[in-house]
């Protein structure tokens, strides 16, 4: 069960400099690509500093903003929109292989 | 196979490109350090093709009017697998996409893509680009001229050229040489139809202003009948005249098609033919021996007359019924007797529409080496094409497809479905296209089934700027987000077919993710119940209009 679907709870994400994978702001102000180790803000005025402090770490990220997401009751943590799990967790099929010779 | 029928690039050709290569990797040596910020550095890494999707960054390569040697393409495969994750993305614009490139890899792809005469310029931003072209160019019976000659040379006039590498938005040329629009020339910002005229000249009708997107229109007839020699002259008075009065205020007004639309074509045509006058005298009217060199390059390679009618093959065609549908459905007529043209489909059963793995991206080179002169093109419709391959060599042309994958005999039927990237890939996505094609793709993976519901586009795309040409497709899928949720808006009746070029009408109210494929299949089931002798679903439709249609879909849905 998820709480706060409200949207207040907001995490800083961008694409990374040198290869474009997303990557979130971690409470060390470092960037991370694991979602569950992003830094959290539970308030519109969190969100807003959270997002300076993305902004002021954006080398080498591009463009920080921030994204919806809501807690669980275990505490992960998970985007509200569709383009927002998407980029969290990847194509939603799957890719062909670089070796396949047919589609599986 | 030596690239014979091609144009290659000559030294300024070379020239160019590697110090573009060179200039790239520059900036982006600069980006990397700190040098420039990713505003000042945005603009130059989009005119090199590399975009910034969800996930990654996105290489676009023009692969002009469609055309690929098997060297080309060998080298896009090691590309994909060097530098990306071994597949790549082929488009409704007839380039490649490859979905996963490191920034500091890309200058690297550049430089191996300019060993084969490749590049990604122009595949972004507001200039003329990719020329697009029939993927049965060279090849087919019905054709009046190769329109690649003429995609070439406005390739050469078009390429960095400074008047227009600033347009109020970008411009997209497609060119037919045939009756059978296969080039869907109405939907292009300009329009190229070489036909022959009343006096056995042949030339171009003009058609300006057709387009998809947020505001879709069919183009206008400019010019009934261009002179050939005359096009680069007027070509670019045309562009003079969008770059002088386009808009530049707002986004979603600035292509061609709106200012035709909202000064009407006869002012239009006005403005170019007084801009032409001026100007037609110039530099830009094409020699005879102009053309002849180009003409050469792409001279129809030695194929000796054969036989039409090759006992194995019409064996084949008894013994195998997927053999003899995939003749009825991949196979086109050439205009050398004793020659086909083949499809091969980049849509089987489930597969994301246009994926092509390195594996097969090389076995397809090999088959064009071993059965089609070493050529290759790539249809709009996102399929592969090999445009020379003797009668007698289809059953092993069928069988090395087989082996790949790429041997369903689908072309032109139901799963033969056109998608966008989606939601799953691109940044300016509202909703997935590639899941949507492969449920449907799944649904209908009966062969027999799908010729027995003949020939039907489906087209599908995941937000509005319509990469997926969901308006012509005789069933259009347009992705939408509604408060959060994908939804799809179905539209019947689209058509890019000479003569009957339609946008489709949205049928009703958008349908959930999980009801497309009910959806669909309530739209064939009317369309098979209802249908006259001969008639496909989109002649159906146009006899008997859409409420059938809509009454069952919302019935079901």
């Amino acid at each position: 069960m998820a709480k706060n679907l409200s949207g207040d709870l907001q995490v800083a994400s961008a694409n990374r400099l040198s290869d474009g994978v997303v990557v979130w702001l971690d409470d060390a102000g470092e960037w991370t690509i694991r979602l569950d180790r992003a830094a959290v803000a539970r308030d519109g005025r969190t969100g807003e500093i959270l997002l300076l402090r993305a902004r002021a770490e954006a080398f080498p990220v591009i463009d920080p903003f921030l994204v919806a997401v809501a807690e669980e009751e275990d505490g992960t943590i998970e985007p509200l929109s569709l383009r927002e799990k998407i980029r969290a967790s990847g194509l939603t099929f799957d890719a062909i292989a670089a070796d396949a010779v047919r589609y599986a | 196979m030596p690239d014979t029928y091609f144009y290659h690039y000559d030294d300024y050709d070379r020239t160019l490109v590697s110090e573009r290569v060179d200039q790239f990797r520059d900036q982006v040596r600069r980006r990397l350090a700190g040098e420039l910020t990713e505003e000042q550095f945005k603009p130059l890494r989009l005119t090199n093709g590399l975009y910034l999707q969800l996930h990654a960054y996105m290489l676009r390569i023009a692969i002009p009017y469609g055309t690929l040697s098997s060297r080309q393409l060998r080298k896009l495969a090691e590309i994909s697998r060097k530098y990306d994750r071994g597949y790549g993305h082929f488009t409704t614009r007839q380039n490649l996409q490859l979905n996963w490139i490191k920034l500091e890899d890309a200058p690297d792809a550049l430089a191996a893509l300019a060993e084969v005469d490749m590049h990604a310029l122009q595949t972004s931003g507001n200039c003329i680009r990719n020329v697009t072209a029939d993927h049965f160019a060279g090849a087919a019976a019905d054709e009046i001229e190769d329109p690649r000659i003429w995609a070439e040379i406005v390739r050469q006039w078009s390429t960095l050229h400074p008047e227009f590498t600033f347009l109020p938005r970008k411009f997209k040329i497609a060119i037919t040489g045939s009756p059978n629009d296969r080039a869907a020339v109405r939907v292009h910002d300009i329009g190229l139809r070489l036909w022959r005229n009343d006096t056995g000249e042949v030339g171009f009708e003009v058609i300006v202003g057709g387009g998809l997107g947020r505001t879709p229109m069919i183009g206008k007839t400019l010019r009934e009948f261009l002179p050939k020699n005359e096009l680069l002259a007027y070509l670019e008075a045309t562009l003079r005249v969008y770059n002088r009065y386009g808009r530049r205020d707002n986004l979603y007004k600035a292509r061609i098609k709106i200012l035709v639309h909202e000064v009407g074509v006869d002012k239009m045509r006005a403005d170019v033919e007084a801009e032409y006058a001026e100007t037609r005298d110039g530099l830009l009217g094409l020699s005879n021996e102009t053309i002849e060199a180009i003409t050469r390059q792409f001279a129809l390679p030695d194929l000796p007359p054969k036989s039409n009618l090759v006992g194995a093959v019409e064996a084949l065609r008894l013994e195998n019924r997927d053999f003899a549908l995939w003749l009825k459905s991949n196979v086109a007529p050439h205009r050398v007797k004793g020659y086909a043209i083949v499809t091969a489909s980049l849509k089987p059963v489930g597969a994301p529409p246009g994926d092509a793995s390195a594996v097969q991206m090389e076995g397809v080179a090999d088959i064009a080496d071993a059965f089609s002169q070493g050529e290759l093109r790539v249809s709009h419709e996102q399929n592969l094409i090999f445009p020379h391959v003797a009668i007698e060599d289809l059953p092993a042309v069928y069988a090395a497809l087989g082996r790949l994958g790429f041997a369903e005999a689908n072309v032109g039927k139901i799963t033969d479905i056109i998608a966008c990237p989606g939601l799953d890939y691109c940044a300016l996505a509202n909703a997935r296209s590639i899941p949507v094609a492969q449920r449907i793709s799944n649904h209908f993976s009966e062969l027999a089934r799908q010729h027995d519901i003949g020939d039907l586009k489906i087209k599908i795309s995941g937000c509005i700027n319509a990469c997926g040409h969901h308006h012509v497709g005789h069933i259009g899928i347009l992705g939408v987000d509604k408060n959060g949720i994908e939804l799809y808006q179905i539209s019947l009746g689209g058509d890019v077919d000479f003569g009957k070029t339609a946008l489709g009408t949205i049928l009703g109210p958008a349908v959930a993710a999980d009801k497309v494929v009910e959806a669909v299949d309530a739209l064939v089931a009317t369309y098979l119940d209802t249908r006259a002798a001969g008639e496909r679903f989109v002649d159906t439709y146009r006899r008997i209009g859409a409420q059938p249609f809509k009454e069952r879909v919302y019935a079901t849905v």
